[in-house]
């Protein structure tokens, strides 16, 4: 870590260290578990969140380059752009959807999906975060995914209306079955259990 | 407002008394399994004998003019055990006169807690013999956040311990045995987003008989089970923002458990709410309290709709007693 700090996010199972050039994500120790699990699990962790996002990058979705992977930590490129949760509107909609398919159509569940969690850089949109990815190619997968989407439009954005129609235009251009994805949506949001 | 609960869902047959602010009276009866598990038959015939004696318990413990409502637990939980304490609900509130309510069993648990603690909003993880879930409360339901994908962690304790000769309920006897090791055995550590499954655990641990001692397997079984659930609390914890955990169903009683709910709260700065071993098992005061709650909100259940539902949810239910 040699350059300066700008901003440390914490979440529930990581700390994201932004620097001038580079990001580093730490997946912390818990006390609460012993600790022939904590370090098993945490490592796992690690590799398969770098190799999700690798593979993500290779089939066409932009995401940061990872650069190295040392035991509990992931070093990436800092991808320079405004959070897609301060800027969006119809057009970038509509390419978030063509992502989020071509992410799908690889058999990959982002899992975490947010307007927070999507960095647009030279009109292109990065996806960040694959801490909660997973090699998924289910219907169920990919109904979370776009509901959670769904969800962070509503709580931040007025004319989520709008964006959602724009989003699923772009998702509906290469995946063909966008009204199965639909109606998969409106069953989980029917369980009322994510957030 | 007073209401006679009757609680029957598994193993306890229990009847209440309760008024706005205490219990008034309890009697129970629970059915202890001769060998194996519960079996929902024997269960159930264990109800049909006992349930006058409770009832007749509670009904001579006060005069039955003043009671004001019956509630009973129509599921989640066994469809033998469920229907005998149906039964026994509709005969008492039509002899009575007064009116029905069917409780969720789950929701039970939450409500008796936030009764006697000063919890207003807690995130709520809900550990029993068939149900493991974690749970909120948003716009008028108790939200699933997260559950168990295949069986409850309680039934999986109990199965392990029983391949490993140890008698029902099993749960205590796993948690005593290990204390005696701290060598970790890796086992299938499943979660997936907020969902987690325990029977890859309960496989494993049989399997680990062959080779390792019953100590280790014990040791290994709660610290991969726990943790899974510990990680999701804290994950629900995270995006929701709240602020207070609270423990509920029999599984609650493990005091390792309970440590490391206590331990992932502090580092979060939440704070964690475990209940007496009274609140956690099931009992009778949870079913008749939320029964008045239900009643002083308007709610209550014809004839009609009170058949036993073996699979009961708790997000059916409109949460109408809690305000905003």
């Amino acid at each position: 870590m040699d350059q300066g700090i700008i901003e440390v996010v914490t979440g529930a199972e990581a700390a994201v260290y932004i620097q001038t050039h580079s990001v580093i994500k730490k997946r912390v120790p818990k006390k609460y578990r012993t600790a022939e699990l904590d370090i098993k699990l945490r490592k796992e962790r690690t590799k398969l969140e770098a190799k999700i996002q690798s593979d993500a990058r290779k089939v066409g979705v932009p995401t940061p380059i990872i650069r190295e992977v040392n035991g509990f930590d992931i070093t990436m490129e800092r991808v320079e752009g405004q959070p897609v949760s301060l800027v969006i509107n119809e057009t970038i909609a509509e390419q978030i959807g063509e992502v989020l398919c071509t992410l799908h159509s690889a058999g990959i569940a982002h899992g975490d999906p947010t307007t927070r969690n999507m960095i647009v850089s030279n009109t292109r949109i990065y996806l960040i975060d694959f801490g909660l990815a997973s090699y998924d190619r289910s219907l169920e997968a990919r109904g979370v995914d776009v509901h959670v989407f769904f969800q962070s439009l509503e709580a931040l954005h007025e004319n989520y209306r709008a964006l959602k129609k724009a989003f699923l235009a772009g998702y509906g251009k290469k995946c063909q079955d966008v009204e199965q994805v639909i109606s998969k949506v409106e069953e989980i949001k029917g369980r009322g259990r994510y957030l | 407002m007073i209401v006679l609960g009757l609680e029957g869902t598994a193993w306890n047959l229990s009847a209440s008394l309760v008024s706005d602010d205490e219990v008034l009276f309890e009697a129970n009866s629970a059915y202890i399994p001769t060998s194996g598990g519960i079996h929902p038959r024997e269960a159930a015939q264990h109800f049909a004998s006992n349930v006058i004696g409770v009832i007749g318990e509670v009904l001579s413990s006060t005069d039955p003019r003043s009671i004001e409502g019956i509630a009973f637990s129509q599921g989640p939980g066994f469809g033998p055990c469920l229907r005998i304490v149906g039964t026994a609900a509709r005969a008492l509130a039509l002899k009575l006169g007064v009116p029905l309510v069917g409780v969720n069993h789950c929701i039970a648990h939450i409500e008796v807690e936030r009764w006697k603690t000063d919890l207003l909003d807690p995130m709520v993880l809900y550990v029993s013999g068939a149900n493991s879930q974690v749970l909120s409360y948003r716009q008028k339901r108790y939200r699933i956040l997260g559950e168990t994908l295949d069986i409850g962690i309680g039934n999986c304790l109990d199965k392990f311990a029983r391949s490993a000769g140890l008698r029902h309920p099993g749960g205590p006897k796993v948690e005593r045995l290990a204390q005696e090791s701290e060598r970790y055995l890796p086992m299938p550590y499943v979660v997936k987003g907020m969902d987690f499954s325990f029977s890859g655990i309960a496989t494993a641990a049989q399997e680990a008989m062959k080779s390792a001692s019953l100590e280790d397997i014990c040791y290994s079984f709660q610290e991969t089970a726990f943790s899974m659930l510990v990680e999701v609390c804290e994950r629900a914890l995270s995006q929701t923002d709240k602020s207070d955990l609270l423990l509920a169903g029999g599984v609650g009683a493990n005091k390792r458990l309970q440590e490391m709910l206590a331990i992932m709260c502090s580092e979060r700065g939440a704070r964690f709410f475990a209940p007496k071993t009274e609140y956690l098992q099931d009992n009778g005061a949870m079913i008749a309290y939320t029964g008045l709650l239900m009643l002083s909100n308007g709610v209550h259940t014809p004839i009609t709709d009170s058949g036993a539902n073996p699979n009961f949810r708790p997000d059916e239910v409109e949460v109408l007693w809690i305000k905003g």
